[in-house]
């Protein structure tokens, strides 16, 4: 919870303990607690591993933060995740694994850049 | 009248060379225009600023100095044999600094395979360092096949090599690398010609030969083995390295720890290629 749905809980729950909650002031407390998707901004990260292990090494990233593209620093050493699990750990949500048809694909047909995990973090505008 | 193919050059690349070349699929060459020929190139552009100004081959000081460069056309030699055909076509990525970075990508009609019939060539008449957005390119992955518009959300990429390089440099690469223009940041004009050699003749080990080049023990391993299942990078660059050296049909894969698989072994790796070329003293030992 935010700080904004905190300070509405507080005061529902000071008006409801008082007696002096109307329905109508229960309505709108509600609505502004439910996210709106409209207040809601989903920021992108693309981690190509080099396996499927969410510990394998990140050898390929691109970050969209705030709706602006980022690739990391030049030198792979300073990219802020080294694993996937580094970034699940820092609170980003994984909502795309390794396409297994990869294991299907011979030498000679394409197969990307390593092990792709898409990862999604929330945020409010 | 106008020369369309080099059928006087000489191969100056070494075996080795050649083997490297297979493994990053690329080869640079700094500096090796002189200053004047730098600058009439860019005066060229500045009053033919079309993306292809072809009619620059027409011009006999950039034939001589740029697409006949002794050092890059010996390479060219080297990589794609005698006789191999002149460029017929200029472009010019001619691009006003500063700039976002290109999106990577593979250059269309493409091939990836052990097959080495053309090269891509780019030639920097300004210094171009990385304010300027050099090419970026991944070393190896010619052998690794993708499509461009499947590469379009890629950014960092580990092992990417930014080709900053003073003016007069020119480098060679497979058509099918992955590649982009990088990001530029300074303020200014950036010209990259780009044209293109082919292969008329079948590949032949007829570049420069050294004596002790060891096709058993050789490393042939790429740089791009974190992106592929293990070892299948060695047998890749093998495969192009017999290729070129008109030995492919001899080829041999026969599993485990067998040649081409870099190993410490007590003996001629399992599975070498019987007939393939041997140094002298370790042929008769």
């Amino acid at each position: 919870m935010n700080e904004k749905q905190n300070k509405i809980t507080k005061m529902l729950a000071t008006k409801l303990e008082a007696g002096t909650l109307t329905v109508d002031e229960f309505r709108r407390g509600i609505d502004a607690l439910i996210p709106h998707a409209k207040e809601k901004l989903q920021d992108i990260l693309y981690l190509q591993s080099n396996n499927t292990s969410l510990q394998g090494e990140v050898i390929g990233m691109t970050m969209i933060e705030d709706g602006e593209l980022s690739e990391g620093p030049p030198n792979p050493k300073d990219w802020p995740y080294k694993t996937v699990l580094e970034a699940v750990c820092a609170g980003w949500r994984i909502i795309s694994f390794p396409n297994m048809a990869l294991l299907a694909v011979s030498e000679s047909d394409p197969h990307g850049l390593g092990f792709e995990f898409i990862l999604e973090r929330i945020k409010d505008r | 009248m106008k020369k369309e193919k080099c059928n006087d050059c000489k191969a100056t690349l070494t075996d080795s060379q050649v083997l490297e070349f297979c493994k990053n699929g690329y080869m640079l060459f700094k500096g090796v225009v002189p200053e004047e020929i730098n600058r009439k190139t860019t005066h060229y552009c500045e009053q033919d600023d079309y993306y292809e100004p072809t009619r620059i081959l027409d011009e006999d000081w950039f034939i001589d100095n740029v697409i006949l460069n002794r050092k890059v056309a010996g390479a060219v030699r080297s990589l794609l044999g005698q006789d191999f055909h002149l460029p017929i076509l200029m472009s010019n990525h001619r691009m006003k600094a500063p700039y976002p970075q290109q999106n990577w990508h593979v250059d269309g009609n493409f091939d990836f395979g052990h097959e080495l019939n053309y090269l891509q060539v780019f030639y920097y008449p300004q210094d171009t360092p990385l304010e300027m957005g050099p090419t970026q390119i991944l070393p190896g992955s010619h052998l690794v096949h993708n499509k461009a518009k499947f590469m379009a959300h890629l950014g960092g990429i580990a092992g990417t090599m930014s080709a900053t390089a003073p003016a007069g440099s020119i480098f060679i690469t497979a058509y099918q690398i992955w590649h982009r223009r990088g990001r530029a940041t300074a303020e200014g004009m950036r010209n990259m010609l780009k044209y293109f050699y082919w292969r008329t003749t079948p590949p032949v080990r007829d570049w420069i030969v050294e004596d002790d080049f060891d096709f058993a023990t050789v490393e042939y391993e790429s740089p791009t083995d974190q992106l592929v299942e293990q070892f299948r990078g060695s047998v890749k660059v093998a495969k192009m390295f017999l290729w070129l050296c008109g030995e492919y049909e001899k080829f041999q894969n026969l599993g485990g720890q067998s040649w081409p698989l870099p190993a410490h072994r007590n003996d001629t790796p399992y599975g070498f290629p019987e007939g393939l070329p041997r140094p002298k003293k370790t042929s008769e030992q």
